[in-house]
């Protein structure tokens, strides 16, 4: 037999199996008929759909008017807010500065998929990156405006509340699995009752605690930023959520990697490191890819504490009465958004999944 | 007099002592031995050897007595134990190799993370010992993709790698197939003619008759015999050695 040109072979393969597939949506009675059901729905549902969001739609000029001479959807409302969605209510003259800081956190998240990128520097660059966030954001040096916190809104918020109440929680959270496991009983104890604890409360409670009550408890002088209290309490919520998930990963662990990493002569943090938590992590992808999603959606719930997250900022700009309000649109459009995100991460987590397993 | 004695021994055990719970395992257990000695503990299951040697480098701890390796204490306490535990290698039964790392990555993670050996260094030793295992071409491959065999000679080669004073061998061939038996078992031969220090639980009496210095009974946590291959099983002393070699097929 001689080699089969793989760049031949391939197109070839899928066709037989695209063909094989739509053979198969039709090679029994039951399965003729629930194709034909399926292909009514979509018969019944896809054209008005496409009608009202691509034939009848408004798009430009992106005024009320156009709105109003289209009966479909109102995409020209997103096309004029589109910076109020995505910025809140962040001064006007302003917003280039929470565009570079999207961005930025965007391209970084982006490089840091790759695993080549994988090394110390990575570590180093989102240390600056959340630095220079935070300078780009709240001004008041280099000559920028001061913008408080209570001014931030939209994308760059809920990118910001994402990348710390993760990125902060993980390594919080492995700590937190491993004290849980720990043979000194202080540590375990402590570590039972904070995550019992966070999982016992609902987040929106934790978000009531960190932002309302803490105030009253501490001296005003103490008490950080309304933003910055917000982001503590989805980052601990975050981390008792995948501490138990990396705790799993950690009891599938057996006894023997753990003897031969110690008659090597390795120490706790070192077997843990090397041995134990590749091992372990690589066991919770699926479970710890859903674990972040959700916590992705998650701070979308700190606008009830008065943080334009996407959301509350996508809902202030439905407020403008000479539009009439296309809500629908605008969560469409906030909706497609969190799904690139969200969608993004488990994408990432397959691939980082399957990587892991042709290396076996 | 006993201090130096016990300096001079690869390992010297002196009264030790263990229990699970209420289950006493060793039995006041006495041995010493020499540098560059090969000895076979041999015995029925629950007879404690293995505990014995998991003990030495505090894999189990002992509550009672003294082992010392190159006269080095041998304690339940981190820094002593890892002290200890760089001084000797150990291959367990069920190989335990890190399923994560390819090959050659087992043989370098003790040299570079305990040793601090550089990468370039660990690397290069690592692939030497897994010459000497015969195996330098299956350096880049995982665990799972390597015959239990191969992998219990990369474990072999793993304990190499930290340049180990003693070599410590719990049951290596008790989960293989009888065919990939003979691949370890001439591995560990060559290692015994190189004059390196081994102490080794094992049921094959063809290597304890070919490679070992000196054979020793154990039954019930108490070493009742200790004898040259030739004597212990020619002419075993102890009525319970005599019943469990007649057990056995030869």
């Amino acid at each position: 037999m001689t080699a089969i040109d793989p760049m031949l072979e391939t197109p070839r393969r899928v066709l037989r199996n695209s063909g094989a597939a739509w053979r198969r949506l039709f090679d029994s009675p039951l399965n003729v008929a629930l194709s034909l059901l399926v292909l009514a729905a979509a018969a019944m549902a896809v054209p008005p759909l496409f009608k009202w969001a691509v034939l009848d739609a408004a798009f430009l000029p992106a005024t009320p008017q156009t709105c109003q001479a289209h009966a479909g959807a109102c995409w020209s409302f997103i096309v004029a807010k589109h910076s109020q969605i995505l910025f809140g209510i962040y001064p006007l003259d302003e917003r280039w500065r929470p565009a570079i800081v999207c961005v930025g956190l965007i391209g970084l998240l982006i490089y840091s998929v790759r695993p080549s990128s994988w090394r110390r520097g990575l570590l180093v660059a989102w240390l600056v990156m959340m630095v220079a966030a935070q300078v780009l954001m709240g001004g008041g040096i280099f000559g920028l405006t001061p913008v408080s916190t209570a001014l931030w809104g939209g994308l760059p918020v809920t990118l910001i509340l994402t990348v710390v109440a993760i990125g902060g929680g993980f390594p919080l959270a492995i700590l937190l699995a491993l004290a849980r496991r720990s043979e000194l009983p202080a540590l375990r104890v402590l570590s039972t009752i904070f995550i019992e604890t966070m999982r016992g409360l609902p987040l929106l409670s934790i978000l009531f605690i960190a932002s309302i009550m803490l105030p009253l408890l501490l001296p005003a002088a103490l008490v950080p930023d309304k933003l910055v209290r917000a982001l503590i309490a989805l980052l601990l919520f975050a981390a008792a959520y995948m501490a138990e998930v990396v705790r799993g990963g950690l009891q599938a662990i057996p006894r023997g990697q753990y003897e031969a990493a110690a008659a090597l002569g390795l120490g706790y943090w070192r077997t843990q490191q090397k041995v134990v938590l590749p091992q372990a992590l690589n066991v919770s992808i699926p479970a710890l890819t859903s674990t972040i999603i959700v916590m992705i959606k998650n701070t979308s719930l700190v606008l009830v504490v008065g943080l334009f997250d996407l959301i509350s900022s996508g809902k202030s700009a439905l407020a403008d009465p000479t539009w009439r309000s296309p809500a629908i649109e605008t969560y469409i459009f906030i909706s497609a958004i969190y799904f690139v995100l969200c969608f993004g991460f488990g994408r990432f987590a397959e691939s980082f999944e399957r990587r892991n397993k042709v290396s076996r | 007099m006993v201090e130096q004695s016990s300096a001079s021994m690869a390992v010297a055990i002196e009264g030790v002592h263990k229990w699970y719970g209420d289950y006493h395992a060793l039995r006041g257990v006495d041995l010493a031995v020499a540098p560059g000695e090969r000895i076979v503990i041999c015995g029925p299951s629950g007879s404690g050897k293995s505990t014995l040697i998991r003990c030495i480098n505090q894999l189990e701890h002992h509550e009672q007595g003294v082992i010392t390796v190159n006269g080095a204490v041998s304690r339940n306490e981190p820094k002593a134990a890892r002290a200890v535990r760089r001084e000797v290698g150990m291959v367990f039964q069920s190989f335990n190799l890190f399923p994560h790392l390819t090959v050659l990555e087992n043989c370098m993670l003790g040299p570079m993370w305990v040793n601090r050996t550089p990468r370039a260094v660990a690397a290069e030793t690592a692939m030497g010992l897994l010459e000497r295992v015969r195996i330098p071409d299956q350096a880049h491959k995982y665990p799972g993709q390597l015959s239990g065999g191969q992998q219990q000679r990369v474990a072999i080669a793993r304990a190499l790698c930290m340049n180990p004073k003693v070599m410590l061998f719990d049951e290596p061939t008790s989960a293989l197939d009888p065919e990939m038996v003979k691949e370890v078992l001439e591995t560990m031969l060559r290692l015994a003619e190189d004059g390196t220090t081994m102490l080794v639980v094992t049921h094959e009496m063809g290597f304890a008759r070919q490679a070992a210095d000196r054979v020793i009974f154990m039954d019930q946590g108490q070493v009742l015999e200790t004898a040259p291959p030739a004597e212990f099983f020619g002419a075993p002393r102890h009525p319970r050695t005599q019943a469990f070699l007649g057990q056995l097929i030869r």
